[in-house]
């Protein structure tokens, strides 16, 4: 078990999400950053899951820790790793580095300080965090109030089962990821996307604009919604009459369809827009420029208030290669130690 | 409008939305809803997820298990193998509920506006009672299920009592949940405390979402709408309210559910006899999407 004596801002339990209930209006859930929480569950020796949208199986449940400041006790001797933001992180004091599996004692305190680079940073434990699963997955979705542990996020002297430990934990100890597959955590941070779905009723101007700008993240995000501060953008005169009763008067007003997937880039009234998250409704009424390519959904999770983003215009099949690249980092190839 | 063949747009790297048309139309559901069916049936290589809307299908996919490509020239041709639809499964489902009720009033008090209902009866030219006649006059499509977990989009299948209103300029931070509420003309219900913009007209005891799963109606899943479900908004008292949600809170609640099959076809010739229009049009417009 791990207690937790402080969970900082925001300590939720993740997996990579659920899978198949978008049917029901329930999103996926999971780890903003899939990927640094996959990375972590492979250096502890757990199941990753699949890539993110494509949930083959959830993985091991970590916690996502929202801008550090985390503290827990270990009451079982527990083999962690830390990934993702960059928090400094320390066992009793002495520091220990990320993305490297680590034993840490029954009785020892595990610290992270607070972020400082990227704003999401991943627990892993060999065994995974051993709530019960909730539609086949252990993600927690706060607003559902369902999921994780009782459905909402961690608070001082919680208690999280941690699951049995596997043949010989012992021999996790010290393996590290191989430094080239590192994220870099810096902004401004670059987002691919591919166009559309209705890029082609914004301005060209606008289409221009979205590209050009370098954009801030509103301190007003969550795992819901990522917004961005810059320039409003218009939309192209000629919008036929029949939608203001069927889609709204505001000419960002689409009809209902189904908004999923996360990273839909919605632009409600041209102003401010927002990356859906992986809590994200899921059905939309507002045209999207853009959708996030599945692999750079980290980086937007890892973006801090007031960061500078910019999003990059990206050819569907790179996207696909991207998915691809990324998941062959997920194996023993790439640990070391 | 409804367009002449449905349009494949691309949500970035594993997800594709076959759109039939830009409109909101119960018979083009129908559509959408059969090629769900058959897609659930025979499930096509590397599909994860469909999720049916009112004009759209949505699909999450594995690219690398199939390619957007093959994917489209799939459902191509089931497309073109499907016919006219004539008959659909569909649940009949009683929704009672409390309209004119206290908490939707204190939603609106909280927020500096009027009451919403007397502001849906104005904007309509309606009386309240009024309001409440024509919400309960006929059966509501559920033409999907989804936004927050729990919610659902429906539409009066009675052209002549279809009627809402606009959506708060700025959405509320909270409201209470249960509540009946207009979205245009979208009917719908919040499952729980959540944001929005909804004009409130009542509240249902019933619970459409219950995440334990306490009462057996929600024993395969939390949500008790489905798509294709016809729903039937019922009058009641405050005492009829109080006396439900007793019993849903105490999980012993009998939900009135009734399994059936909807007969599309012949609702087709009565929207045709009241001499509705198979699609809407708007000539002047400039842009039309494809």
């Amino acid at each position: 078990m791990l207690e937790i004596i402080d969970p900082g801002p925001q300590t939720s339990v993740q997996d990579v999400g659920r899978q198949g209930t978008i049917v029901l209006g329930i999103p996926p859930s999971g780890a903003q950053d899939a990927f640094s929480l996959r990375a972590g569950n492979l250096l502890v020796g757990n199941p990753t899951g699949g890539p993110l949208l494509l949930r083959r199986d959830p993985g091991a449940a970590g916690l996502e820790i929202l801008l550090g400041g985390f503290k827990a006790r270990a009451l079982a001797d527990l083999v962690v790793a830390i990934t993702g933001a960059q928090v400094g992180v320390t066992v009793d004091g002495v520091t220990v580095p990320q993305w490297r599996a680590f034993l840490l004692r029954k009785e020892s305190v595990l610290a992270l300080g607070m972020s400082k680079a990227g704003a999401r940073a991943y627990l892993a434990v060999h065994g995974g965090v051993e709530v019960p699963p909730y539609l086949g997955s252990r993600a927690t979705h706060m607003r559902g109030q369902f999921g994780g542990l009782e459905g909402r996020t961690l608070r001082k002297g919680d208690r999280l089962p941690i699951g049995a430990a596997q043949a010989d934990p012992g021999a996790l100890i010290g393996r590290r990821l191989a430094p080239k597959h590192i994220p870099t955590l810096a902004q401004p941070w670059r987002v691919r996307v591919v166009a559309g779905p209705e890029e082609d009723i914004f301005t060209s101007e606008s289409v221009d604009a979205f590209y050009a700008t370098e954009w801030k993240l509103n301190p007003k995000s969550d795992r819901t919604g990522m917004r961005f501060i810059g320039p409003a953008l218009s939309f192209k005169p000629g919008r036929p009459r029949y939608l203001i009763d069927d889609a709204g008067q505001d000419p960002s007003n689409i009809t209902i369809d189904p908004g999923a997937p996360v990273g839909t880039i919605q632009v409600p009234s041209g102003v401010e827009p927002i990356v859906l998250g992986v809590d994200s409704p899921t059905i939309g009424g507002y045209a999207r420029i853009a959708t996030v390519i599945t692999t750079d959904m980290g980086a937007v999770g890892q973006a801090r208030p007031f960061e500078r983003v910019r999003f990059a215009r990206t050819a569907y099949d790179d996207a696909v290669a991207a998915i691809r690249a990324q998941d062959a980092v997920i194996a023993e190839s790439s640990v070391l130690g | 409008m409804i367009y002449d063949a449905p349009v494949y747009r691309t949500l970035g790297d594993t997800a594709l939305n076959v759109e039939f048309g830009d409109e909101t139309s119960i018979t083009l559901n129908f559509r959408i809803l059969a090629l769900d069916q058959i897609i659930r049936a025979h499930p096509l290589k590397g599909v994860i997820e469909s999720n049916p809307q009112v004009r759209a299908l949505g699909l999450i996919y594995d690219p690398l298990a199939t390619t957007r490509d093959r994917l489209i020239a799939a459902l191509r041709e089931l497309i073109a193998a499907q016919g006219a639809v004539d008959r659909l499964p569909s649940r009949r489902v009683i929704i009672p509920a409390l309209y004119d009720d206290p908490w939707s009033r204190e939603c609106a008090e909280a927020f500096g506006v009027r009451n919403n209902i007397e502001y849906i009866a104005e904007f309509n030219r309606l009386t309240v009672a009024q309001v409440i006649e024509w919400h309960t006059a006929c059966d509501y499509w559920v033409t999907g299920v989804g936004f927050v977990p729990g919610t659902f989009v429906s539409y009066a299948m009675d052209p002549r009592k279809r009627f809402g209103a606009p959506l708060y300029r700025t959405p509320r931070t909270w409201t209470h949940s249960r509540l009946l509420n207009f979205g245009g003309n979208t009917s719908t219900i919040y499952p729980a405390r959540v944001p929005g913009g909804g004009q409130l007209f009542g509240r249902t005891p019933i619970n459409i979402f219950e995440p334990a799963q306490r009462n057996r109606i929600f024993r395969d899943g939390p949500v008790l709408a489905r798509t294709g479900d016809r729903h039937r908004y019922v009058s009641i008292s405050r005492e009829e309210y109080n006396e439900i949600r007793a019993a849903v809170e105490a999980g012993t609640y009998d939900y009135q559910v009734e399994e059936g099959v909807f007969d599309c076809a012949g609702y087709m010739s009565w929207l045709a006899s009241l001499g509705e229009p198979p699609e809407k049009r708007d000539p002047d417009a400039t842009w039309q999407r494809s």
